[in-house]
């Protein structure tokens, strides 16, 4: 082999960057681009053919928008050089088997339809794809496999198609036919049961929302019926036709999928998210129907662009406002579709939320004469179909619109709104604006908000936010504690230590204290007296209660030893701070960081009847969800502490046995196995504190949507109220935003919680869940 | 040393934030950079003399990639109508609080 000197690595760099920037703007023509550098590389091909075909390669997964671009180049090179496109292909089919083995789904769907593309361009034999094709379409005859392996199969196919199909048509006719028959039969026997709980609105008016494989069969079977012509993908290849028919071409090796093991994750089913149709859209441009291939087309080119270049929100935008066919199509309307549909996907959004937020600004900087009403015609419509839309979505739609508007004076024509203020405060309506004033109060203050909104919307403003001391009001004289009280907050705001200010509560009587029972094990009124003083000294700001706790840490330990005890703070914290949901968000936030309090006393008191008025408040699930992201953050930390130390111990025990292992050289920081027994000791305490989390949060999901259903029941009601809506929704929350976490416990769960007892409409939410993954 | 400033703030989970409204509060930040990950603590600059805020605050994420994201979507976008900016910080160390007077 030849060294590999500096020039060399110069070299390669080139090639890198000529064959990456490839189909980019450019002043000449793309074919004269592809012609001269199909030239430029058959000169290299004699040194460099691996780094070249290796580039190829990697074009195929990280640049799939260019995708025809890439196919036509290889065609190119091929017709030059048999030889290149053997190996091209060769090297594309190992990495497809190994994208395929360890799980790469989306590099191997991309990498399938860059095969099937290779048709159209002389590389390869359309027998042989349709070889591929057929094998994968196979899977969907095997045997007790989840339906997700299947559908991705299937899927890999079908999306490959829109590319393929017209030349299988005219090639292949009876074959494609086959397997377009064999499909069919796959998608009318596909069970349905994860969709209620992935659609965005429970309703199909005005559009219906489909399982993301039913849609694009129905494209597919369009473009079937317009005799595999679409008007959505460019082909530089017909360009070189004359060239490219003389090409020798290829046979694909036989691709069988690898067989199904049951640590393989598969990706979860989707459905399709639309908010427009074509009468929604300007006179002069056309929205393909959510059947035609080109709307499939165009949707999932704008989701690659914005998951290729979501780290950089202004090339992002750029790139897509330069969308290659924009003047045919209403693209603004395109993009903020996509946009919410991103946002909006359930169970997770594919990015942070945050992103959607500054995306949506970047294009409205970009576009400041249309896009900004694209987006407010987007918003209106959103609110307009709020009644039906998932808790989920609402949560996510309030969290966006509040940043939205602080990112624009809170400008808002609230007056089309003024439904909101007519309804029941538990509608969705109301709920939605209430919830989004909460919000813009802690993006700004409450001034600003009374003045933000027309007055006939105060009655769904939040009350100023300020602590309640009881201590210091009036009528406080006759409280028990008053006199500890003050006692108390003069001697913190005179610097005391924390065992003076022990000492003052020390002398405090326990009400619970009961003649004939021993010794109680908390104090309520101890917790409440010291933790209210200091709450109501450190109101100030963040900061200053986060002193104030950290301060006394010790003794706000010694105090709530159980979890009991950890209520009785939680309730205080609540009396001094039920007006400032974000200080009860960050307070608890620290007591669980702290370990003041725990997981589980935190989602005791979340259900317990004193918070049952703020039951439907999105605050409570802010706290709920960040309770459970702690625990498990918690269990993580700890799994990958021990996995370190074991990595660390067997590194020292292989040094040891192969003579290695001097006085001196050895490592301070080996653990010994005592300390790893330690460790997984905290682990398993761990794990076993996050499962009863889990037990405890979908017990009292149970309990209390089991009464609410009797109760109608026994009252002859109906039992679907805003109140169930909101809160059966949460609970399917709780399965989709933790579903990995979740999942590990389906058995426990089924075995103990969602028994056959259950009324169907709480075990349906059990049910849809499982089947996300089955 | 240069260097060791730089490997600092390579692994920094802090961020400086300037060109704050003197009137901005810490729970607004609070809230602002809580969307890009889960804030620490928020360390108000306060002007020397007076002790009040004065335009510039530090924020301090429990992780570098939360960090991250905060830079890479807040920085220059509004808080309370002012465009503002983030950049790393080496860390907070007390006494950095204090601004100009």
């Amino acid at each position: 082999k030849r060294r590999r000197t500096s020039d060399d690595v110069n070299i390669e760099d080139r090639l890198d960057s000529l064959i990456t920037r490839v189909g980019e703007k450019s002043t000449s023509s793309l074919e004269s681009n592809l012609e001269g550098l199909a030239s430029v590389l058959e000169a290299d091909l004699p040194n460099y053919k691996d780094k070249i075909v290796k580039i190829l390669c990697d074009c195929v997964v990280y640049l799939p928008e260019k995708i025809t671009v890439y196919t036509t180049l290889v065609g190119l090179l091929n017709a030059k050089n048999y030889n290149c496109g053997g190996e091209f292909s060769e090297l594309l089919v190992r990495n497809l088997k190994e994208a395929l083995k360890t799980g790469e789904f989306e590099s191997a769907r991309m990498i399938v339809r860059f095969v099937a593309d290779l048709v159209n361009c002389h590389v390869l034999v359309a027998s042989s794809v349709l070889q591929m094709f057929d094998n994968f379409v196979e899977v969907a005859l095997e045997d007790n496999i989840p339906q997700v392996r299947s559908d991705w199969y299937v899927n890999s196919v079908l999306s490959a198609l829109p590319w393929v199909g017209r030349e299988l048509f005219e090639k292949k006719e009876a074959e494609l036919n086959k397997l377009l028959q064999t499909i069919e039969n796959y998608i009318s026997k596909r069970h349905h049961i994860h969709v209620p709980s992935l659609r965005v609105w429970a309703s199909d008016d005005p559009h219906p929302q489909e399982e993301y494989l039913d849609c694009l069969w129905a494209q597919i079977k369009n473009l079937r019926n317009n005799k595999w012509v679409e008007k959505q993908i460019s082909r530089p290849y017909l360009a070189f036709d004359g060239v490219l028919c003389d090409a020798l071409q290829h046979t694909l090796p036989q691709i069988i999928p690898p067989s199904h093991n049951d640590e393989m994750k598969y990706p979860i089913p989707t459905v399709v998210f639309r908010i427009f149709d074509y009468t929604d859209v300007p006179e002069g441009t056309v929205l393909p129907g959510s059947h035609a291939i080109e709307r499939y087309l165009i949707e999932e080119q704008i989701n690659k662009i914005i998951d290729s270049n979501y780290l950089e929100r202004k090339e992002c935008a750029a790139a897509l406002l330069s969308f290659p066919t924009k003047n045919k199509l209403p693209l603004n309307y395109i993009i903020i579709e996509t946009v919410f549909g991103q946002l909006f996907r359930l169970p997770k959004a594919p990015h942070l939320e945050l992103f959607y937020g500054v995306i949506l600004l970047e294009v409205c900087k970009l576009q400041p004469s249309t896009m900004p009403q694209v987006l407010a015609q987007a918003t209106e419509m959103l609110f307009e179909r709020l009644d039906s839309m998932h808790t989920i979505c609402i949560e996510r739609f309030v969290t966006w619109f509040s940043y939205h508007l602080s990112m624009f004076q809170f400008r808002w024509s609230w007056d089309d709104w003024s439904i909101a203020v007519q309804q029941d405060p538990t509608s969705p309506k109301a709920r939605f604006v209430h919830e989004v004033l909460q919000k813009i109060l802690r993006l700004s203050y409450h001034q600003r908000v009374m003045e933000s909104v027309p007055e006939s919307f105060h009655c769904l403003l939040p009350i100023k936010p300020q602590p309640f001391y009881k201590y210091e009001q009036e009528g406080a004289g006759s409280l028990p504690g008053t006199m500890k009280a003050h006692a108390l907050m003069s001697a913190i705001k005179s610097r005391c230590t924390p065992e003076e200010a022990a000492a003052i509560l020390k002398e405090l009587p326990n009400p619970m204290t009961d003649d004939d029972s021993s010794e109680p094990v908390f104090n309520p009124l101890k917790i409440d007296v010291f933790v209210s003083t200091l709450l109501y000294l450190g109101s100030k700001s963040f900061s200053h209660s986060f002193a104030a706790l950290a301060k006394f840490h010790p003794l706000l330990k010694s105090l709530t030893e159980t979890e009991e005890a950890q209520i009785c703070l939680l309730r205080t914290l609540y009396e001094v701070w039920k007006s400032h949901q974000q200080m009860l968000v960050v307070l608890v936030d620290k007591l669980l960081r702290t370990q003041v309090v725990e997981c589980s006393a935190v989602a005791n008191w979340l259900f317990s009847d004193e918070m049952s008025q703020d039951f439907i408040s999105f605050y409570m699930w802010e706290i709920m969800h960040s309770t459970i992201k702690k625990m498990s953050k918690q269990v993580d930390k700890l799994q990958k502490d021990v996995d370190e130390a074991r990595d660390k111990l067997d590194a020292q025990r292989r040094r040891a046995a192969d003579g290695l292992d001097m006085d001196g050289y050895d490592d301070d920081d080996v653990p010994t196995p005592e300390i790893i027994d330690r460790m997984e000791d905290k682990l398993e305490t761990a794990l076993s504190q996050q499962k009863s989390l889990f037990l405890i949060i979908f017990q009292r999901f149970i309990i209390l949507l089991t009464e609410h259903l009797a109760r109608c029941e026994s009252d002859g009601i109906d039992y679907n109220t805003a109140w169930y809506k909101w809160v059966i929704e949460r609970l399917q929350q709780i399965f989709l935003q933790h579903h990995y976490l979740v999942y590990k416990y389906v058995s426990t769960l089924e075995e103990l919680l969602f028994t056959s007892n259950v009324d169907i409409h709480i075990l349906e939410i059990f049910q849809q869940f499982c089947s996300l993954r089955s | 040393s240069r260097t060791d400033q730089d490997h600092l703030l390579l692994l920094s989970t802090t961020l400086y934030v300037g060109n704050l409204s003197f009137y901005t509060t810490e729970e607004q930040i609070f809230d602002l950079f809580s969307r890009a990950g889960d804030v620490k603590r928020v360390i108000m600059g306060l002007d020397k003399v007076r002790k009040t805020p004065c335009g510039f605050c530090f924020v301090e994420y429990y992780s570098r990639e939360d960090a991250e994201n905060a830079i890479r979507y807040v920085n220059g976008t509004r808080l309370d109508d002012r465009i503002i900016r983030t950049d790393w910080d080496a860390g907070f160390k007390e006494g950095r609080q204090y601004g100009r007077g």
